[in-house]
């Protein structure tokens, strides 16, 4: 833990190099900036690898070219006897009370960290899917947004349109107008003439009758009473002759 | 005499039809029927009437010189052709839409570089799972809390939470 944070502040000073150079000398630092302008490394999934649960790995892998497999632990061994032998770490009731506590709480962890750490994962991604939901609404809206501009403006360029429709209503409204005016002058005069040839067949059908009329007229007047007479006498001897024709015909 | 009557532009209903935005439909059904209506009415006229039959009325009307009268003063009539006083307030009509349509397209083109200025910060972001608190409130700066306005815990209003 400890050489982490050894390991850690390694390159914060070699940031904060710079600052101490410039105490000491404004004009010239051993870094040209003290921030780069790179971006920055994806953040790491997992911390440093470690092994039991405190010691980094990179001790192991410090050691191993000198000492193989087992130089650590070799190490921590003879680290171990060394301060028990010679009572630098002395035991005393405290030492198991350490060892109790320690015990419990690995056994916790052992048994309940990978649930906890599932539960907490769970958390955070639901957090994520929240935004990713969030940003992925937002970028079909835009696009969406962004066609529906471009189709307002193909709409738009068709207003010619419109106003050749109404240039075309006019010309024709004109047009209908104009030939309205010619069917109605000559159908005005046809009427006029239709109506002298009319006039002229009623004065000659009038002529006729009156001349009819005035002709049986005369000739009722010109019939005297003597001929009347006559013609009535005839006309009952006619008819005497007709009836006994007719008494014959019947007998028969 | 067919010199009076500006052509008339064929007009392409199917293609109008299809720029017409969906509010304006109604609009657009009334002038289609009243256009229809009007080129209907000038199909139905033909274009000279039928002329008269002068000789047959000369032969049957009694009346001397009557029929000669008619005929002179009948082809020496000029039907005055309606006057025109509708295009000019058309023509400037469309300049007016011109105009509008113009400012409409510029207004529309802004609208359209700023959603494609949002859509490409949204193409080039990091992914969330990437991401620092620091960098969520640089790419997001709504997220921020104001720890100046608000200085207590949680931040923000409580009516915001």
């Amino acid at each position: 833990m400890l050489s982490r944070l050894v390991l850690t502040s390694g390159s914060a000073l070699k940031n904060s190099g710079s600052f101490g150079a410039c105490v000491v000398q404004a004009s010239r630092s051993i870094h040209s900036s003290p921030q780069s302008k790179a971006p920055l490394p994806p953040l790491p999934e997992k911390g440093g690898k470690i092994r039991h649960g405190i010691f980094p790995e990179e001790l192991f892998s410090l050691l191993y070219p000198k000492t193989g497999v087992t130089g650590p632990y070799m190490l921590g061994t003879g680290l171990l006897l060394y301060m028990l032998s010679k009572e630098i770490y002395v035991i005393n009731h405290e030492t198991f009370a350490a060892l109790s506590i320690s015990s419990v709480i690995i056994y916790g962890i052992k048994k309940f960290g990978p649930g906890v750490a599932a539960y907490a994962d769970k958390l955070n991604e639901e957090k994520v899917a929240k935004a990713q939901e969030v940003k992925d609404v937002a970028v079909a809206r835009l696009a969406q947004a962004i066609e529906d501009e471009k189709k307002e403006q193909w709409r738009v360029e068709g207003r010619h349109m419109l106003f050749d429709t109404k240039r075309n209503n006019v010309t024709m409204l004109l047009e209908t107008n104009y030939r309205e005016r010619l069917h109605m002058v000559t159908s005005e005069v046809k009427r006029r003439l239709d109506y002298q040839v009319e006039l002229q067949n009623l004065h000659r059908r009038m002529e006729q009758e009156h001349m009819v009329n005035w002709v049986e007229q005369n000739v009722v007047k010109s019939i005297t009473p003597q001929q009347e007479k006559e013609s009535i006498a005839k006309c009952i001897s006619d008819l005497k002759v007709l009836a006994k024709a007719t008494q014959a015909r019947a007998a028969v | 005499m067919a010199g009076r009557r500006a052509a008339l532009k064929a007009i392409d209903w199917l293609a109008f039809a299809e720029r017409v935005p969906p509010n304006q439909k109604g609009m657009f059904n009334s002038l289609k029927t009243r256009s229809d209506g009007i080129s209907a009415k000038l199909a139905s006229l033909p274009e000279t009437p039928a002329p008269i039959d002068w000789a047959y009325y000369r032969s049957v009307v009694a009346k001397a010189g009557m029929v000669d009268e008619f005929e002179k003063k009948f082809s020496a009539l000029k039907v005055p052709e309606p006057v025109d006083t509708r295009t000019s307030a058309i023509n400037a009509q469309e300049a007016e839409a011109n105009k509008s349509a113009l400012a409409y397209i510029e207004a529309s083109k802004a609208r359209v570089a700023s959603y494609e200025k949002e859509l490409e910060k949204f193409n080039n972001m990091i992914p969330f799972d990437q991401m620092t608190i620091e960098d969520l409130h640089a790419t997001f700066p709504e997220t921020k809390l104001d720890k100046v306005k608000y200085p207590y815990w949680p931040h923000k209003p409580i009516a915001d939470l």
